[in-house]
């Protein structure tokens, strides 16, 4: 597409980069097809194609408003587009780009503002949303639906036991993050319990936070990247040095920040001191699911008589973030079924189920619509439970069902270990 | 081939303007073989302008699956070139008599046994050269598969019965003759009959023609030896007799130019295109056996003495189709009409077009709808 | 570029304030955009050399409000832009600067599916890949698979009457469609078809399929259904010559096949998709045959069998057939995402859409190279070879000065050679408003005129779509004028 982009963005570093993506787009309009938005509301405005030209006339210096940043703000970041996109156009980039700029520009309304300040506090502090998911559960009752509805009302089975510190070779950090301990607690240990059968040491690091991507999806660029900075630091040691003996990769049991620390190597890379490392950092980050492809025959011989299709029937939904944003597609599927699941197929898998991070919260209405669809699609051939790769995805989707919605790793540790 | 085309043609404009001047008639004719369709062509007593003339095929490759033919060429000539490359006009128009002509084949718009599966004759009209009511020969379509420049003119001259311009020339999308064809017999009661059409539809079976009559139903497969073969033998465990290729070909033929004992006799003829879906039509006071069905279920053909016109159309209405009668003495065609009486915004598009076409109506006035 | 002085463009301003004011008693506040902010993305359609500013957006969430509309554009005397997808690719949804678009995206409920009479009703905003989809249970498919198929709505394939890369064989929009339901200019619904084979009087259905939105608003569209073939196979074949690849295309026709689908791509073509889709192309070949063979196991095995044979005496270099399902498809991939794979090797490209008889592949193939030289610009080729429908894409840089009007003059003395060589300007991408001037060649003033009384036939006061597929005399007086004057060899250079 032509571009003619205006004074105060052209030749900065972004602004080269929305450049390339704006004329790499050839205005097909196939992304339309497998856009959540667009395929619930029919609108040019609310698909990727739509949003690319609010963000090219934005750019271009042309007035922009809050209906600009409507469209932009109803936008999952999903990344469907991207996977359907033949021109291999960065959307997510430049909606990152556009997003930033608009915030520059367009002022919220104080409760908007109230509740991003909120979302974006509060949560990247494992200590305080710990602590508020506790209030929360008591409070319940008097909480808006969006919120109430991902506060989980029991509080769900503890973490289980991590295997005692073997004294294996391979070595792989776990990322802790920030609301999986509170909301998802088994999942890191039921990861650590099936490793440890494979041989592998997996641990978390002291001092690692959020990896930044909550608040980066809230356009608080700045204070992300700090969050980034502060993750690399705290696994750099591991990373660089051979005191400790060295790891074999970064391991990402929620597919949201895999997505995300994937992305260091480019987010950082203008960055003198970081960028080397935070491209490191991102070569050795594995999916969960990455890792056991790998060991693949390890654990078919360990699952041995409990494979051929013998175990329960489950669903999968794939979260955006592990089959668009890190291109891993069929891995876990396939995992399933070698661990003796059966898979119920799912209509319509590409698309999202409205979790995204906090969209949930953000954009309740739309999300609640594409939570109820993916539920129906996931339902039906009625599977005794459903799984999933990302914590969001997990309670999400679990606040709109009464079947059980885990992490497929722990389905994969009890063939191991139940 | 005829040696004076060009001029024949300007002898027709001259005409066709003359016509419009002195706000006279013409009427439109080939070979006269389908003058029984359609409602009075005699209207207004006009004069005839007879088109057998201007004949010839003009162009003609079979690797381009095309061949273009003057309006006056003999059907049966047509069919009998393009027999000689392997090639055939797929959707079996029948001709009614040796004098059918490709203009006329191309105005009366009918098919016959194979449309079901191969498409319509309007599928396979590709292009035009017409003489509008103003006498301007006008060129529409190619003689290419695919065409979307301007408004498809030639598909809608396609069955106009002369009523919208002189179709001069046209050009026809022609296909390959089938490698093999074979016929099963079956038999079984109409409604069994169709419920099985169905299913069978839903199938990727290659049947080419289907007929009920007289509780029996014929089906035809046609294509490559292998596939016919398999579909056939796949059927007769279901009781399908396989007919002798002479005896299928001559009773094919007996249904695609009406000469079946079915058609015969001067009871009136109606012919209702339905979803294949429809079950039996019952029409009080007609014999409920008085009834052939073709193209898998979506063509019926119904034959009673009587006045049944406004039931008949009214079922074909319910079902979500339409009647014609198709044949009948001219007083019949007069009180009822030869064709489905259109809804008020569709017959003032009716009438528009006609206007856009031949502004003084000079062309074959009331022969498909008394209005125009 | 003018269009205001086309076919029933309106002569009076409309009022807009007058306008909004009505559209917003029969539209939900959501489904009327009026501010330019969000007017501005549906400035154009697929083909974004082509822009206007609409003058506003309605947005019927069914048929009644859509009716509403339209009665109320048609009392003030506005412009009505029918859209859907906005995929096409000649500019055909392309606003009215005075005109409302109309689109139609929010009709996307599949009515009714009756898998016994194989066919489906649908909402014209419903996508063509939804169809076969919603089918595929049943074991049945819509046929045609336009290229855009994964987004384009059957809505937009009716006005276009969309092809595919198996139309050869399976027919175009206008052969798998039973029923048009739409409104009128004034808003009044018409049904053109019904629920059998065909219908009393003229052939509207057909007269509906590739009118371009300027005879009726589709409101609902009943498609024939096909029983899916047990078995499809393609073969790929290489040739190290174009014209080798276009003599096989004869030759397969000649031979009595009817291919399912018959594709070629020349060198560049791959050589864009290759890295994309990794469909196993030959990246040495000039040319690339897809040639495909469904039906029964034995129908499909005998007719391969021919067809690799044909290829062979053609002189392919290299012949593969798709061993399952998932390498077919994966053959097929590559082509199907052809056109926006190209923009990963060019910022912008224009997609022709000529259609010639079949001999004359080589012809236009070796006149095309040819071109490229002489205006300085690259053409990835990609064929329905079958069929004889071109796509040549001519690759330029809107943002450097000239290109997009070399590109525009290079697209021009294709679709004008298309016409020479006894074929079309379009195929089956309609005119809308990039082929207009070269409608002026391919019909005489006689048959243009006849075009603009059938138009009126439907649309007196010229609103639907107004200012496309069909030029004004006056455009046409001043195209031949240039075209005289000046060839376009001796424009460039």
């Amino acid at each position: 597409m032509q571009t003619h982009l205006a004074d105060f963005i052209e030749g900065t570093p972004e602004g080269r980069e929305a450049d390339t993506i704006l004329r790499s787009c050839v205005h097909c309009g196939f992304c339309t097809a497998t856009c959540p938005t667009y395929q619930l509301l029919g609108d040019e405005l609310d698909g990727p194609r739509g949003r690319i030209y609010l963000i090219k006339q934005m750019l271009e210096g042309r007035p922009v408003s809050r209906l600009t940043q409507v469209h932009l703000d109803r936008c999952l970041s999903c990344r469907s587009c991207e996977t359907t996109c033949p021109s291999g156009v960065n959307y997510h980039r430049l909606l990152d780009i556009g997003r930033g700029v608009v915030e520059r520009c367009v002022p919220r309304p104080m409760a908007e503002k109230a509740m991003r300040f909120l979302l974006r506090e509060a949560l990247p502090r494992p200590w305080l949303f710990g602590a508020a998911v506790k209030l929360g559960r008591w409070m319940r009752p008097l909480l808006p639906p969006a919120l109430a509805d991902k506060v989980p009302a029991t509080p769900g089975e503890g973490a289980g036991a991590w295997p005692k510190a073997a004294a294996h070779k391979r070595r792989m950090i776990v990322l802790a993050g920030c609301v999986q301990p509170a909301l998802a607690p088994d999942t890191n240990a039921a990861a650590a319990r099936v490793l440890d059968k494979l041989g592998i040491a997996l641990f978390e690091a002291a001092g690692a936070g959020c990896c930044g991507a909550l608040r980066y999806h809230l356009d608080a660029h700045e204070r992300a990247l700090a969050d980034m900075r502060r993750l690399i630091d705290a696994w750099w040691p591991h990373v660089d040095s051979e005191q400790f003996g060295g790891i074999e990769a970064i391991v990402m049991t929620a597919s949201g920040c895999g997505a995300h620390v994937r992305d260091f190597g480019a987010l950082l890379g203008h960055d003198p001191v970081y960028a080397g490392k935070a491209a490191r950092i991102s070569a050795l980050t594995r999916d969960i699911s990455e890792v056991l492809d790998a060991e693949r025959e390890g654990l078919a011989a360990l699952l041995g008589e409990a494979g051929a299709g013998t175990g329960p029937e489950v669903s999968f939904h794939s979260p955006c973030t592990l089959q668009h944003g890190q291109k891993v597609r069929g891995v876990v599927e396939s995992l399933l079924a070698v661990a003796g699941y059966r898979l119920s197929p799912v209509a319509g898998a590409h698309l999202c189920c409205g979790s995204a991070g906090t969209y949930s919260i953000t954009q309740p209405a739309l999300s609640t619509r594409l939570r109820d669809n993916k539920l129906a699609a996931l339902g039906a051939g009625s599977p005794a439970v459903f799984a999933t790769a990302n914590v969001g995805c997990q309670t999400h989707l679990q606040s709109g069902t009464a079947t059980p919605v885990r992490h497929w790793i722990e389905l994969i540790d009890e063939r191991l270990n139940g | 081939m005829s040696g004076h085309g060009a001029s024949s043609l300007a002898h027709w404009a001259e005409r066709i303007r003359a016509a419009a001047a002195g706000r006279s008639h013409l009427r439109l004719r080939g070979g006269g073989s389908k003058d029984f369709y359609g409602c009075g062509p005699d209207a207004g007593n006009p004069d005839t302008l007879g088109t057998r003339d201007y004949a010839g095929i003009v162009a003609y490759e079979p690797t381009e699956l095309v061949v273009t033919a003057r309006c006056g060429t003999p059907l049966a000539e047509l069919e009998a070139v393009l027999a000689e490359q392997g090639q055939s006009l797929a959707f079996e128009p029948p001709h009614f008599g040796s004098e059918a002509t490709v203009g006329g084949c191309v105005a009366a718009g009918l098919s016959g046994p194979r449309r079901a599966q191969a498409g319509a004759l309007r599928d396979f009209v590709l292009g035009v050269k017409m003489l509008d009511g103003n006498g301007d020969l006008l060129t529409f379509g190619g003689q290419v598969m695919k065409n979307v420049a301007g408004y498809d003119v030639p598909r809608l001259l396609a069955g106009s019965l002369g009523t919208l311009g002189l179709i001069a020339e046209v050009s026809l999308k022609v296909l390959p003759l089938p490698v093999a064809e074979h016929t099963l017999r079956f038999e079984l009661a109409q409604q069994e009959a169709l419920d099985l059409l169905n299913r069978w539809g839903g199938r990727p079976l290659p049947i080419s023609a289907s007929a009920w009559r007289g509780d029996a139903l014929h089906v035809r497969f046609s294509g490559a030896a292998a596939a016919v073969g398999a579909a056939a033998n796949s059927l007769v465990g279901l009781g399908g007799q396989p007919v002798a290729a002479a005896e299928a070909s001559a009773f094919w033929h007996s249904l695609r130019e009406q000469t079946h004992a079915f058609f015969a006799g001067d009871a009136p003829l109606w012919r209702l295109a339905v979803p294949s879906t429809t079950p039996v039509l019952a029409v009080d006071g007609m014999r409920s056996d008085a009834q052939l069905v073709e193209w898998g279920g979506a063509q019926r053909w119904l034959r009673g003495e009587g006045d049944h016109a406004a039931a008949i159309r009214a079922l074909a209405t319910e079902a979500g189709g339409h009647a014609t009668l198709f044949r009948g003495d001219a007083a019949t065609r007069a009180s009822s009409g030869a064709f489905q009486p259109l809804s008020a915004p569709l017959l003032r598009l009716h009438r528009n077009l006609k206007a856009a076409f031949d502004p003084r109506g000079v062309f074959n006035p009331g022969r498909l709808y008394p209005e125009f | 570029m003018s269009i205001d002085n086309e076919i029933g463009a309106p002569r009076c301003v409309v009022g807009r304030r007058q306008l909004i004011a009505q559209l917003r008693t029969v539209l939900p506040p959501h489904c009327l955009l009026i501010e330019e902010e969000e007017l501005r993305p549906y400035e154009c359609d697929g083909l974004t050399a082509y822009r206007q500013l609409p003058s506003l957006v309605a947005l019927p969430e069914n048929e009644a409000q859509a009716q509403a509309a339209l009665e109320i554009c048609a009392a003030l005397n506005a412009p009505v832009v029918p859209r859907g997808a906005a995929t096409g690719l000649s500019g055909g949804a392309m606003p009215h600067r005075d005109g409302v678009v109309v689109s139609l995206a929010k009709l996307k409920r599949i009515v009714k599916l009756d898998p016994l009479a194989r066919t489906a009703v649908v909402q014209p905003g419903v996508r063509n890949l939804a169809v076969s989809e919603a089918a595929a249970p049943y074991g049945l498919y819509y046929a045609p698979d336009p290229s855009s198929q994964i987004a384009c709505t059957i809505g937009g394939n009716v006005a276009e009457n969309s092809g595919g890369v198996h139309c050869l064989k399976y027919g175009l929009t206008v052969h798998n469609v039973l029923r048009v339901r739409g409104l009128t200019v004034d808003g009044e619904i018409v049904e053109f078809g019904n629920a059998a084979l065909d219908a009393p009087g003229y052939d509207l259905l057909a007269l509906m399929n590739g009118s371009e939105g300027m005879l009726a608003l589709i409101t609902e569209v009943t498609v024939k259904l096909t029983p899916k073939p047990e078995l499809a196979q393609v073969v790929l074949a290489s040739f190290d010559e174009v014209t080798k690849a276009g003599d096989a295309v004869a030759g397969i026709i000649a031979a009595g096949i009817i291919p399912a689908g018959l594709e070629m791509m020349d060198k560049k073509a791959t050589h864009a998709v290759e890295p994309y889709v990794n469909a196993g192309y030959d990246m040495d070949a000039e040319a690339i045959l897809l040639c495909e063979s469904d039906g029964t196991p034995e129908e499909v095995a005998e007719e391969i069998a021919r067809m690799k044979a044909v290829l062979e005496h053609s002189g392919a270099s290299g012949i593969r057939v798709s061993q399952n399902e998932a390498e077919r498809l994966k053959f097929w991939a590559g082509r199907k995402a052809a056109f926006p794979a190209v923009g990963r090797i060019t910022p912008d490209y224009l997609c022709m859409d000529g259609t010639i008889p079949r001999k004359n592949l080589a012809r236009m193939l070796v006149a095309i190279a040819e071109m490229e030289v002489r205006y300085g610009l690259r053409c990835a080729n990609v064929f329905h070879a079958g069929d004889g429908n071109l796509h040549p894409l001519i690759m330029y840089d809107a943002n450097v000065p000239g290109q997009l009007d070399l590109a525009t003059a290079f697209g021009a003395e294709i679709l004008e050679l298309s016409v020479e060589l006894g074929g079309t300007i379009t195929g089956e991408h309609g005119v809308g408003i990039e082929k207009i001037g070269q409608m002026c060649a391919q019909f005489s003033p006689d048959e243009l005129d006849l075009f603009r009384r059938l138009k009126r036939a439907f649309d007196p006061g010229g609103l639907l779509n107004p200012g496309k597929a069909i030029p004004a005399a006056a455009r046409c007086r001043e195209y031949r004028l240039t075209r005289g004057a000046a060839p376009l060899a001796g424009s460039v250079r």
